[in-house]
């Protein structure tokens, strides 16, 4: 990763393993202030960990995890909460809250007067006219928003995705990619989102790219989306061709 | 919202008249008798009181364990935790325990309690999470074999006046007197003050351990101390009077729908609710069937047990 910029989050030299083989092993990477980063890898390539290791959900045996220059474990909770947020994989889809209650959690850090309006952060996700609905009422790309409605008003300048785009169909997977893009541009909100689908991959600045819990390169698109290291990273032959602005991808077999 | 919890205090303050004052004979509050005051002041005053601590202690234990384990069919009693307190607790009344004066036996069901829901979520743990099914099966599984072991030390016990004691430990009221209720209702205020302080912290568990995390919790933390609280409430319900089921499980439900989830409310609600239940049940167990008095246990089972079983049947749109 480029050192032009300072890392506000990042991982230095992390090992982590959930039984006795080492899964990650010397791992280092980041990001810097109103980074757009998409980290890209197989099923099982180590992202979800990466991400809760940068959230301080699991801690580094090995190594240090580092929010803002400090160790993330080191923060009280709340002081955490303001600085980062994390949405998982999976959202439970039986929560019995409404769209406003749900977004009004994300003020649960702050004991004054909150930065942001509720309605406002709704307005934002275009969530405004739905806030009375049940989540279990929302579609999947409806739900993902009320959870981004949350953490906006948790104000955290981090926000880490775990495929927030699994299970969505197309147009909401754009709406979500545009949203998070637009926050990014207009809020200065450092995203990192952990996705496997190579064509969406090319929506982002840049990409980390992960096999096996380690990296295999970190870049702009274009020098992490080539032949070589996607076959690596997933295993099978891809081609890709380019057509003006577009390029496409294909898969063999 | 106010208005609906003002209507649920008036509700409830209202039950609870009536319920002094009816009985095997309905009393007149108005033209007081001596022998009817005594009946009031030290029959059914206490025993209202108990009945409503109780209820009180299960719904909002009910509200705890159902965020806490994001399982609409946890309560107190399902998860065996009921059936734990009434095992150590009847196993002090037996040996004739007093080290800690009135204190003995909820001290003693408080240890039942947590040493069950101890039991019950290892038995439940699998690959790093709580299995909804597993954990069910092991309370009620625990549960049963709690209640024989209670059943066994009552028969083997020889002593009239234990095996009374031990009676009530299946939730017959009629033994209530005033010398129960200060050790109850210091465990249940303890237990309602844990739960309250954090009920923002339950909403955020609600969500999941990792997203209550990012909202600032330590979802262990959180999870111990509103298990504590839970223990608590448990724990004086059965002192109290023995083991009531369903009522932690029903309370939540109805009061999701009249003030919605939000466990900061619905927390008191459930607890009022339960207070409301219990007292209903005690009053119908004693007048309804005359001259025979039916333990309330029975009346909220027969009401709760089918609300289970249909809660059960639908259990994929509730999502355990």
């Amino acid at each position: 990763m480029s050192s032009a910029y300072e890392r506000i989050i990042e991982l230095r030299g992390v090992s982590f393993s959930y039984s006795e083989a080492a899964f990650i092993e010397d791992l280092s990477m980041g990001a810097g202030e109103a980074a757009f980063i998409g980290l890209l890898g197989a099923n099982g390539s180590g992202k979800s960990t990466m991400l809760k290791l940068l959230a301080g959900i699991l801690r580094p045996q090995k190594g240090e995890a580092n929010l803002w220059g400090k160790p993330v474990g080191s923060y009280k909770n709340k002081d955490r909460a303001k600085l980062l947020s994390y949405l998982p994989q999976v959202l439970d889809m039986n929560v019995p809250f409404r769209v406003k209650e749900l977004a009004r959690m994300g003020l649960y850090p702050y004991d004054t007067k909150p930065p942001l309006a509720v309605d406002d952060a709704l307005g934002m996700v275009g969530l405004l006219d739905k806030k009375d609905s049940l989540l279990t009422n929302l579609s999947g790309g409806e739900r993902r928003r009320a959870f981004i409605a949350m953490t906006l008003l948790q104000g955290a300048g981090i926000l880490l995705l775990d495929e927030p785009l699994a299970n969505l169909d197309i147009r909401y997977q754009m709406e979500i990619i545009r949203l998070l893009k637009e926050l990014n541009r207009l809020k200065g909100i450092t995203i990192i989102m952990a996705l496997h689908d190579i064509n969406l991959a090319m929506q982002f600045e840049e990409l980390i790219l992960v096999k096996e819990g380690r990296l295999l390169r970190i870049g702009p698109p274009d020098e992490v989306l080539t032949e070589d290291l996607l076959k690596e990273a997933f295993g099978i032959e891809i081609k890709i061709e380019r057509h003006e602005d577009y390029r496409f991808i294909s898969y063999g077999l | 919202m106010k208005v609906r919890v003002l209507l649920l205090v008036s509700i409830a303050l209202l039950i609870f008249f009536v319920s002094l004052f009816l009985g095997p004979v309905p009393i007149n509050p108005f033209s007081l008798s001596g022998t009817e005051r005594e009946i009031v002041l030290f029959i059914r005053l206490p025993r209202v009181i108990v009945a409503a601590l109780m209820g009180t202690a299960l719904g909002a234990a009910g509200a705890v364990l159902q965020g806490m384990l994001r399982n609409p069919l946890a309560d107190p009693y399902i998860l065996g935790l009921s059936s734990g307190a009434t095992l150590t607790a009847s196993a002090g009344i037996i040996s004739g325990m007093t080290f800690m004066g009135a204190f003995t036996i909820p001290v003693l069901a408080f240890a039942g309690a947590m040493a069950t829901g101890a039991l019950v979520g290892l038995m439940g743990w699998r690959r790093g999470g709580l299995l909804p099914e597993r954990l069910l099966l092991a309370g009620i599984g625990l549960g049963f074999l709690f209640s024989a072991v209670v059943m066994l030390l009552m028969s083997v016990s020889t002593n009239e006046g234990l095996r009374r004691a031990v009676m009530w430990m299946f939730g017959d009221l009629g033994m209530a007197d005033w010398g129960l209720i200060p050790s109850g209702a210091v465990f249940i205020a303890l237990g309602l003050v844990i739960a309250m302080l954090r009920a923002k912290a339950l909403n955020s568990l609600i969500l999941g351990d990792d997203l209550s995390h990012s909202l600032g919790f330590s979802p262990r933390k959180e999870t111990v101390l509103l298990f504590t609280a839970t223990g608590l409430l448990t724990a004086s319900s059965v002192s109290l009077g023995g083991m009531v089921g369903f009522v932690g499980l029903i309370m939540p439900h109805i009061m999701r729908f009249f003030v919605g989830p939000d466990s900061r409310v619905l927390i008191p609600a459930s607890a009022i609710g339960g207070g409301m239940l219990l007292v209903v049940a005690d009053l119908i167990g004693r007048t309804v069937f005359q001259p025979t008095e039916l333990p309330s246990g029975i009346i909220t089972a027969l009401l709760g047990a089918p609300y289970f079983l249909y809660l059960l049947r639908r259990r994929d749109v509730l999502g355990i």
